[in-house]
């Protein structure tokens, strides 16, 4: 992605030429919609096909979401697209990735996670914010930058943490040698003397994988619903009316 | 005759040769060379043109860069995109709107509901004639054809732009599980039918509708 020739012009994507479950770019993810998918709100950016979206809550679905969505605290973020095409999903322009699990578990946080297969069971996790899928079958997550995957013992900073899979078992840390002593107490309970900001930190030990992601800034949740004059910066549209 | 190139992909070189190109006021990072910059006042499409813009509240402060050498423009670092036109209409946001060259007009055109749910007003502008444009978009935006076999379906959060002879009608699903608090987060969708390219971000913009 250097200099591009004048005149290149863009790749035109068409439903046949559009990737079933791949990656269209870093950035978008092509389902082939044969079936539901589940997905979060707001993160389908275009589709080509005969496509529903339903709330989860009773209606027709009640058996599917009966069957692999156990998160009450989740269900208003959550819809299911029912029928056939090809659906792309986005997030933030944050980068996305498809993941496989057969028979097996994975803990991702809640905001990272897009879309996946009914074949994958969601459950609220025992840490906040964190979901767990559990089953066989295909979901989709974004990541703030490039996802790493790392293997325990290892300690991680808890905004860089996307998710975990298998079995580590996570724990808080801190480092408490900086309040040792008089003047280390003082540093610690007013943050004169300067705190590294390093202090806490996830713990995993055990079997498994630690995905992280490449940056430390969380972007604040879309703030859906404001005025363009209101977005953030980044968000094309923001300068209307400026 | 100015010449558009990328220069990575959040930013856009143009060489030019004592000829002028229209681009958003500030957008300018650098440049070699003479360069005179120019504040045109309601879009550089005269009177009428900013007379219209002022009432359709799509407002366009645009300069125009007139000179020798290579000027480079860029905007919050969002991913640039080349569209060639050769004599049809480019539909493109104002705000998403970056440079053009001198050979295209620019104008504005109702958008009806459609706008009105992306949260950008009723009005949109549109791009005119034969050369180069080059429109932003948050990552990098996604070309989708839509043809009379397979029409298209967008969130109007992530549409950016389009080309082409396209019908555009808002679909909603607005029914009483939305009332009840039990919306789906996508009942407003633009429907493309027709023939013609469609611009789409990996990303969406804050729409009224956006949590239906």
């Amino acid at each position: 992605m250097s200099v591009s020739a004048p005149g290149a012009g863009p790749v035109v994507f068409d439903p046949y030429s559009l990737p079933s479950n791949d990656n269209v770019n870093p950035y978008a993810f092509s389902v082939e919609l044969d079936g539901q998918w589940f997905l979060q709100k707001g993160k389908m950016i275009a589709y080509y096909g005969q496509v529903d979206f339903h709330a989860i809550g009773h209606g027709p679905l009640d058996r599917l979401v009966a069957a692999n969505f156990h998160s009450p605290l989740h269900a208003a973020d959550w819809v299911v697209a029912q029928g056939r095409g090809k659906m792309l999903l986005a997030d933030r322009s944050y980068d996305i990735n498809s993941y496989d699990l057969d028979e097996g578990n994975l803990t991702i946080r809640s905001g990272n996670l897009l879309a996946f297969q009914p074949g994958l069971a969601l459950k609220q996790s025992i840490i906040p914010g964190f979901l767990t899928l559990i089953g066989t079958g295909t979901f989709v997550a974004a990541s703030n930058g490039a996802v790493h995957f790392v293997e325990p013992p290892i300690r991680v900073d808890p905004q860089a943490l996307v998710g975990w899979a298998d079995c580590p078992s996570p724990c808080h840390h801190y480092d408490h040698a900086y309040m040792r002593g008089v003047l280390g107490g003082i540093r610690a309970l007013t943050g004169i003397g300067g705190a590294s900001g390093e202090e806490h930190q996830f713990e995993f030990s055990g079997a498994g994988q630690v995905l992280l992601q490449s940056t430390e800034t969380l972007m604040g949740e879309v703030n859906t619903g404001g005025v363009p004059g209101q977005a953030g910066p980044g968000v094309p549209g923001a300068g209307a009316g400026r | 005759m100015a010449v558009f190139r990328l220069h990575g992909s959040r930013v856009l070189a143009v060489d030019l040769a004592g000829d002028a190109v229209k681009a958003k006021n500030g957008a300018m990072v650098a440049y070699d060379g003479e360069m005179t910059f120019k504040k045109m006042t309601g879009g550089g499409e005269g009177l009428r043109g900013m007379m219209t813009r002022r009432i359709t509240g799509e407002a366009m402060a645009v300069m125009e860069v007139k000179g020798h050498g290579t000027c480079y423009f860029a905007d919050r670092a969002t991913e640039i995109n080349l569209v060639r036109l050769t004599g049809e209409k480019l539909y493109v946001e104002a705000s998403n709107l970056l440079a053009t060259e001198p050979s295209l007009r620019t104008g504005t055109t109702f958008t009806g509901l459609r706008g009105a749910s992306q949260g950008n007003g009723l009005f949109t502008t549109t791009v005119e004639g034969t050369g180069q444009a080059a429109i932003m978009s948050d990552g990098p935006a996604i070309v989708l054809r839509v043809s009379g076999a397979y029409p298209l379906v967008v969130d109007p959060g992530a549409y950016v732009a389009h080309t082409g002879q396209l019908r555009q009608q808002l679909q909603s699903s607005v029914g009483w599980r939305t009332l009840m608090g039990e919306g789906s987060g996508e009942s407003f969708q633009i429907r493309f039918e027709g023939e013609g390219l469609v611009y789409v971000q990996p990303s969406e913009r804050n729409t009224i509708g956006g949590q239906l």
